[in-house]
């Protein structure tokens, strides 16, 4: 069993803790063995009288948790460059943060010594940690304070050497607190969602950088290297992790899914993109495309190193955008402009934000703009109206730095619209913005945005997969029926794939019972299929009593009313809605949730210990 | 009875074949459909798309008429004049 490092930032100490066995045994690692931590943590508050509502998102009573899990940084374990990122609270959305990144910072933290590094108080000067074979020291980060990722990752991995080193740090948006604010390790890749890089900021902690060769021990080496073989083996012989993704990418999505019918176009007005054509991968690819980069020890390498060549949005050399990007910034803002939508992006890296809120937001300011609600003097003369390109890519920098209309685009969709008087046009559930699918055209995506503990997520169970890419089998996009179950099973083997920690795309090849035995030879627990599974819903259950005690219920397990009320205009969805209640309804019974709660039966029989 | 659909090719089809979109006509049934487009685009287009054996199109290959899944479809399929099939290869992402 590995360490754990406890930093308190109010007190400027450092501790190192062995992790528990009985614990990694219930909960894996990464999100839920952090899951577990938080509830300890909110136990911990209450026993001192320090309720839920006393924890501000942005002060020293928050707590960051950066976790690997058995799986990364193993080699031959598939895809297993990633770690997860939690918080007690995201300042988006009031309630649990979470977040995934791949890359190489996940085994890095590994080979420098640790699991995990758990984050506590706030420190009065920026200061950045490092952790170099095991030794971890706080190091003053005044000179990187206002730094873009870019450089800070630079500076900090020259600094360290440059050799066996990665660094994952905030930008400017994390700084100045904006609410949308992500983590960003090796210049691109980001722990996107729910507002992590603003609690990184008020912690006035600008960096992790994480240095060392330590090499990862397994319990059965032999048995290891037959059944990552044949894991490896099934993934390059699949068709999507073996050939789709190497070759386009995740942007490869956004005509398939337009042709659906459910691309969100103009702030979820409709979902279908006149212009999808234009923003797709198969654009990206022709005219954009330089490269590819894979995470650490990746054999599908999904990731694109890209250009823009001239003109006014010129860039150099970028990465991205994924899928969800181009659609945030791009078809959900209408702007059809290619070359606008990877500036974005690239700010978005640059300057530390998280690209599907942040374009999420600008196309519900966009909306509220276009149907008069807000003053022109709040504008400041920056054009917010559908397809306008160039203000797109001002309004991404103007709310890294909350200048002029800046600083209301960062606070996220959810309380703008609620400022601006029309909560209806924030298209999130939680206060999280929702990705790239509309569920009017894809049912079991909509009960999953609605049920996600984090908010308005698509990776907490990605249904998408069998309603549109018929994996691992097809199943009706537009028909209710049967989606409760896939919903659940997604949700709850997601939450493996979280705690282990690889990459969620390897589950387009492998299941639950590649995911037992890989486990299983290296942690040497012997797992079965249905045991994770259960481990799986074990993690997702616990999340859930946190969400409860944080007031979310029920009536937190819904969608917007445009996806509700107002029946899709066009395409092969149209006329329709989302039949939320009955799916929700069949989900809480499969759960053993009464309106979003467990039901003390179903703890029992998960062994959760309250 | 001959229809003429538009045929729209994503991803690695549209890199192979060199085309976006054609128009081809058949008798309205998938095979027909596949079997003509083929003549435009080279036989391997029928193998790439078509499993011959079992007389269906290929289990990892997404076709759709008008936006919806031929898996999806209930009884005969029948391609009517005006249809858009859009065809993928395997795909994913997210």
């Amino acid at each position: 069993m590995g360490n754990i490092l406890r930093v308190d930032l109010t007190a400027g100490t450092l501790k190192v803790e062995p992790l528990s066995e009985d614990i990694a045994r219930k909960y894996i690692g990464g999100k839920g063995y952090s899951v577990y931590l938080i509830y300890q943590y909110l136990k911990e508050y209450e026993s001192k009288g320090i309720t839920q509502a006393d924890i501000d998102p942005l002060g020293p009573k928050n707590v960051l948790i950066f976790a690997t899990g058995p799986g990364t940084g193993v080699p031959g374990f598939p895809s297993s460059g990633r770690y997860h990122v939690m918080a007690l609270k995201s300042p988006l959305t009031g309630s649990i943060g979470s977040g995934n990144s791949g890359g190489e910072w996940g085994p890095f933290l590994k080979f420098s010594g640790f699991d995990a590094v758990i984050v506590e108080g706030c420190s009065e000067r920026p200061v950045y940690l490092s952790i170099v074979d095991g030794e971890a020291e706080l190091r003053d980060a005044s000179d990187l304070w206002g730094k873009n990722v870019f450089d800070t990752c630079r500076i900090l991995k020259k600094k360290a050497g440059n050799k066996n080193t990665s660094v994952t740090c905030i930008g400017p948006a994390g700084e100045n607190l904006a609410r949308m604010a992500c983590i960003v390790n090796d210049e691109h890749r980001a722990v996107g969602r729910t507002g992590l890089g603003a609690v990184m900021g008020s912690k006035k902690l600008k960096a992790i950088v994480v240095s060392g060769s330590k090499k990862v021990q397994v319990a059965d080496p032999d048995r290891l290297k037959e059944v990552s073989k044949r894991c490896l083996d099934t993934m390059r012989k699949n068709s999507v992790t073996g050939e789709g993704l190497p070759t386009y990418g995740t942007a490869i999505l956004i005509n398939v899914i337009n042709e659906a019918g459910g691309l969100p176009y103009k702030n979820w007005q409709t979902a279908v993109n006149p212009d999808a054509d234009k923003i797709s991968g198969e654009t990206l690819a022709e005219t954009y495309l330089t490269g590819r980069r894979a995470c650490w020890g990746c054999t599908i390498g999904c990731g694109r190193v890209t250009s823009v060549k001239s003109g006014p949005f010129q860039i150099l050399s970028s990465e991205g955008p994924e899928y969800e990007s181009i659609w945030a910034l791009g078809s959900s803002t209408g702007v059809k402009d290619l070359d606008a939508i990877v500036k974005a992006n690239h700010y978005c890296d640059e300057l530390g934000l998280d690209s599907i809120s942040m374009g999420s937001t600008i196309a519900a300011a966009m909306e509220l703009n276009e149907r008069g609600h807000i003053p022109e003097e709040d504008l400041q003369g920056l054009d917010l109206r559908f397809g306008n390109a160039a203000a797109l890519v001002e309004a991404v920098w103007r709310t890294a730095y909350k200048t002029g209309f800046g600083k209301y685009l960062a606070l996220g969709s959810k309380k703008l619209c609620e400022i601006y008087g029309h909560p209806e046009l924030s298209m999130s559930v939680k206060g999280l913005e929702m990705p790239a699918y509309d569920p009017r055209a894809m049912k079991g995506i909509g009960l999953t945005y609605a049920t996600a503990n984090r908010g308005g997520c698509h990776v907490t169970g990605y249904t998408v997969s069998p309603e549109i890419l018929g994996i691992p089998e097809k199943i009706d996009p537009l028909t209710p029926e049967g989606k409760a179950k896939w919903a659940k099973t997604f949700q709850d083997f997601t939450c493996v794939v979280n705690s282990t920690v690889n990459c969620l795309f390897v589950t387009f090849a492998l299941g639950a019972k590649d995911f037992a035995e890989l486990l299983s030879a290296v942690t040497g627990w012997d797992l079965t299929e249905d045991e994770i599974l259960k481990i799986g819903e074990r993690i997702y259950n616990l999340e859930r009593v946190i969400l409860n005690k944080y007031g979310f219920d029920g009536k937190d397990d819904t969608l917007p009313k445009r996806l509700l009320e107002e029946p899709m205009p066009e395409g092969p969805a149209k006329g329709h809605v989302v039949e939320l209640e009955k799916m929700r309804e069949e989900y809480y019974e499969l759960r053993g949730w009464v309106n979003g709660v467990p039901t003390e039966e179903k703890l029992k029989e998960l062994e959760i210990e309250l | 009875m001959v229809v003429s659909t538009k045929i729209m090719l994503f991803a690695t089809l549209r890199k192979k074949y060199g085309v976006r979109d054609l128009t081809v006509k058949c008798d309205g049934t998938i095979r027909s459909l596949i079997e003509n487009a083929s003549r435009i685009l080279g036989a391997r287009f029928l193998d790439e798309v078509y499993d011959r054996k079992l007389g269906k199109v290929r289990e990892d290959i997404i076709l759709m008429i008008n936006g919806r899944n031929i898996k999806d479809l209930k009884g005969k399929i029948e391609i009517k004049d005006g249809d858009v099939i859009s065809v993928f290869p395997p795909l994913a992402g997210g």
